[in-house]
C-alpha cells in the first residue's frame, strides 16, 4: 500500500513541477517574480497577458491531452491484452486528424466552432470501429487492422491535402499534423474539455471488467463481464477523448504507448490499477515534452508531435525487442 | 499568393539557375509581338493583364482570379486558365511563356520543344525590382511604352510619398500567424518604410522571413498589426491565429489589413499600397499599445 501511494505523490509532485515549468518558460523569458506578481495582482500587463491568455490554456490543454492519451493507451492495452496497443496504433489518432482536417479546411469549423472536435470524434469513432470490426480474432489481427486503418486514414489525409481549397493549405495541413500546443486559447480548451471528460468517464467505467479480461475473453464472460459493453465503452471513450484532443492539438503520438509501461513497474500489472497512474504520467510526459519544445533553441519551435515521436520511437523498439525475448 | 511567399525561399535557390538560362532575347521579340502569351506565375499574370490586350493572352494561372478581382475587376474575363503544367504548353502552343525560376523543368523543356521562348521572371523584393521586372516583361511582350507608363505612374506616387513625411513613425509588423513574417529585404519591408512605418521584423537578420510567436509579438509591442487580405476568404489556420483572443484584445483598433497581392507580387500598384498604408497608419490612435 505504501508503495502504491508513493507513485501518487511522486506523480503529483512531477506534475506540479511540469506545470510550473510550463507557465514559466516560453519563447519570451519573463522574470518569475514578475509572473508571480501578475498572478497576485491581475492587471493587464505583458506578463499577465502571456500567462493568462497563452501559457495557462496551453498548460491545461497539455494536461488534458496527455492524460487522455495515457488513459486511453492503458485501457486499450488492457482491453486487447496487448502491450503495443495505443490510440495511434489502432488508427484512432489518424482518424481524428482526418476528421479535424476536413472540418478546418472545408469551411465547417468557420461556420460553427464545434465542428472541429465533432469531426475529430467522428473520424476517431469511424477509425476505431473499423479497426475493431476488421481486427476481430486475436491481437495480431487487431494490430494489422490498426495498420490498415491508419493507412486508410493517411490516404484520406493525402486526399484532403490534394483537394484543399487553398493552395497554401497543403503546407498548413502538414504543419498542423505535426501536433502542437502553442498559441492555443481558452475557447479551444472549452470546446475540447467536455468531450475529453465524457471520454474519460467511459474509459474509467471499463476498469473492473478489464481486470477480468486479463484471464481471457471466455473466462471473463463466464465471470459475468459483458464484452460488448466493455468494447463499446472503450471505443466510445477513446474516440471521444482522443478525437477531441487531436482536434485541438494535431497528432501527438507515443504518449499513450509509453505512459502505461512507465507506471506498471510501480503499480503492478492489474489493468484497473494502471489507469489513473497512466493518465497522470501521460499528462506529466506531455507537459514536459511541451516545455522541451519551448526550451530547445531552434529558430522555429520544434513541434510537440515531432518531439514525442522522436523520443517515443526508441521506446517502441525496446518494447518490440523485449516482446521478442519474452515470446517462446 | 500565399504559396508564393513560401516559394520565395526556393526562388533564391533557383535564382542562379534562372539567370543562367538565357532569357528570350528582348530585341527579337519586340519586332514581332507575341500573340499567344502563356503565363505560369500569378505575379506575371497580373503584369501581363496590365500590359497587353486580352486577345494576345493564351492563358494565365488559376491562382490569379482572386487578385485580379481585387486589383482590376473583370480584367481576366474570358481568359483561359492554366495550372502551370507542361501538358498545357503542348495544348496551347504559346509563342511566349512567362515562367518563374521555380516552374517545372518539364515545362521549360517542352517550351523549347514547341518553339516558345521561356522567360524566367524572378520575384520582386523592392521597387527597383518592380521597375526592372515590369520593363523586362514589357520588352518581352512588345509593349515597352506601356511598361514605361506604368512605371512612371508608380514613380509619381513614390515621389509624392517621399515629398511628405508622416508626423510619427509607427512600429508595425506584417503578422498573419506565427509562420513567416516578412523582414529585411522584402517588398513588404520597403512598402512599410515608404509608408513611414518601422517594420519590427526587419531587425532580425535570420533570413528574409522570420517566425514570430505570439509571446514574442506581445513582447515586441508593435503599434499595429498588419495582415494580408486576398479575395480568397476560405478558412485557414492563419486566420484563426489572427483571431486569437489575446491578439484581438491586445491590438484592438490596431489591426490594418492590406492587399496581399500588392505586397507579395511586385506590381506598379504596390506604390499605391504604400500610400494607402500611410493613410491607415495616420489613422491609428496616438500613443503606444496599452493593455
Amino acid at each position: 500500500m505504501v508503495i502504491r501511494r508513493r507513485w501518487l505523490w511522486l506523480g503529483i509532485l512531477l506534475l506540479i513541477v511540469a506545470v510550473l515549468l510550463s507557465l514559466g518558460t516560453g519563447r519570451v523569458w519573463l522574470d518569475p517574480a514578475i509572473l508571480l506578481r501578475s498572478i497576485v495582482e491581475p492587471e493587464p500587463s505583458l506578463a499577465w497577458l502571456i500567462l493568462s491568455e497563452l501559457r495557462l490554456p496551453r498548460t491545461l490543454l497539455g494536461i488534458l491531452v496527455g492524460a487522455t492519451l495515457g488513459l486511453s493507451g492503458a485501457v486499450l492495452q488492457g482491453l486487447l491484452r496487448n502491450p503495443l496497443a495505443e490510440p495511434g496504433l489502432l488508427g484512432v489518432s489518424a482518424g481524428a486528424a482526418l476528421g479535424a482536417v476536413i472540418a478546418i479546411y472545408f469551411g465547417l469549423a468557420a461556420s460553427f466552432a464545434l465542428a472541429t472536435p465533432l469531426f475529430g470524434i467522428g473520424g476517431a469513432i469511424f477509425a476505431a470501429t473499423l479497426t475493431l470490426i476488421v481486427g476481430r480474432g486475436g491481437t495480431l489481427m487487431m494490430i494489422l487492422a490498426g495498420a490498415a486503418v491508419s493507412g486508410l486514414m493517411a490516404a484520406g489525409l493525402s486526399l484532403a491535402l490534394n483537394f484543399a481549397p487553398n493552395p497554401y493549405a497543403a503546407y498548413e495541413i502538414t504543419t498542423w499534423l505535426l501536433g502542437t500546443l502553442s498559441d492555443r486559447d481558452w475557447n479551444q480548451l472549452a470546446l475540447a474539455a467536455p468531450f475529453i471528460l465524457a471520454g474519460w468517464a467511459c474509459l474509467a467505467l471499463t476498469a473492473r471488467d478489464l481486470d477480468a479480461l486479463t484471464l481471457g475473453e471466455a473466462q471473463a464472460e463466464s465471470l459475468g463481464v459483458n464484452l460488448r459493453r466493455v468494447r463499446l465503452l472503450a471505443l466510445a471513450g477513446t474516440a471521444m477523448s482522443v478525437g477531441a484532443a487531436t482536434a485541438a492539438t494535431g497528432a501527438v503520438g507515443f504518449i499513450g504507448l509509453v505512459a502505461p509501461h512507465l507506471v506498471r513497474p510501480f503499480v503492478g500489472h492489474q489493468p484497473s490499477r494502471v489507469l489513473l497512474p497512466s493518465a497522470l504520467f501521460g499528462a506529466i510526459l506531455l507537459v514536459f515534452a511541451d516545455v522541451a519544445t519551448r526550451v530547445i533553441p531552434t529558430s522555429t519551435e520544434v513541434k510537440l508531435g515531432v518531439l514525442t515521436s522522436l523520443a517515443g520511437t526508441p521506446f517502441f523498439f525496446w518494447l518490440v525487442l523485449r516482446l521478442k525475448r519474452l515470446s517462446p | 499568393m500565399r504559396i508564393r511567399r513560401l516559394a520565395n525561399g526556393l526562388a533564391v535557390t533557383f535564382l542562379a539557375l534562372g539567370l543562367a538560362a538565357a532569357p528570350a532575347s528582348a530585341a527579337t521579340l519586340a519586332k514581332a509581338k507575341p500573340g499567344r502569351i502563356m503565363s505560369t506565375n500569378m505575379c506575371n499574370d497580373l503584369l501581363l493583364l496590365m500590359l497587353v490586350p486580352k486577345e494576345r493572352i493564351s492563358s494565365i494561372t488559376y491562382l490569379a482570379h482572386d487578385a485580379v478581382a481585387m486589383l482590376m475587376p473583370g480584367a481576366d474575363t474570358g481568359v483561359r486558365i492554366n495550372h502551370g503544367t507542361a501538358e498545357e504548353v503542348v495544348r496551347e502552343r504559346p509563342d511566349l511563356i512567362l515562367a518563374s525560376p521555380w516552374s517545372t523543368p518539364a515545362l521549360r523543356r517542352l517550351g523549347a520543344k514547341v518553339g516558345a521562348p521561356v522567360a524566367e521572371i524572378d520575384a520582386a523584393n523592392s521597387f527597383a525590382d518592380i521597375r526592372r521586372i515590369t520593363r523586362q516583361i514589357g520588352a518581352l511582350v512588345g509593349e515597352p511604352a506601356r511598361a514605361e507608363a506604368l512605371i512612371a505612374g508608380m514613380d509619381r506616387t513614390l515621389a509624392e510619398l517621399a515629398a511628405t513625411h508622416p508626423r510619427r513613425t509607427v512600429r508595425v509588423v506584417a503578422w498573419s500567424g506565427p509562420g513567416s513574417v516578412p523582414g529585411k529585404g522584402t517588398l513588404t519591408d520597403e512598402i512599410i518604410r515608404i509608408a513611414g512605418g518601422e517594420n519590427i521584423a526587419a531587425k532580425y537578420d535570420d533570413g528574409r522571413y522570420s517566425s514570430f510567436g505570439m509571446e514574442e509579438l506581445l513582447r515586441a509591442r508593435p503599434d499595429a498589426l498588419m495582415h494580408g487580405e486576398d479575395r480568397y476568404d476560405g478558412p485557414s489556420l492563419r486566420d484563426s491565429a489572427v483571431a486569437h483572443p489575446v491578439m484581438r484584445k491586445a491590438f484592438a483598433g490596431r489591426q490594418i489589413s492590406y492587399p496581399a497581392s500588392l505586397y507579395t507580387c511586385g506590381l506598379p500598384q504596390s506604390a499605391s499600397a504604400a500610400r494607402d498604408l500611410r493613410a491607415a497608419l495616420g489613422k491609428l490612435p496616438a500613443g503606444g499599445v496599452t493593455w
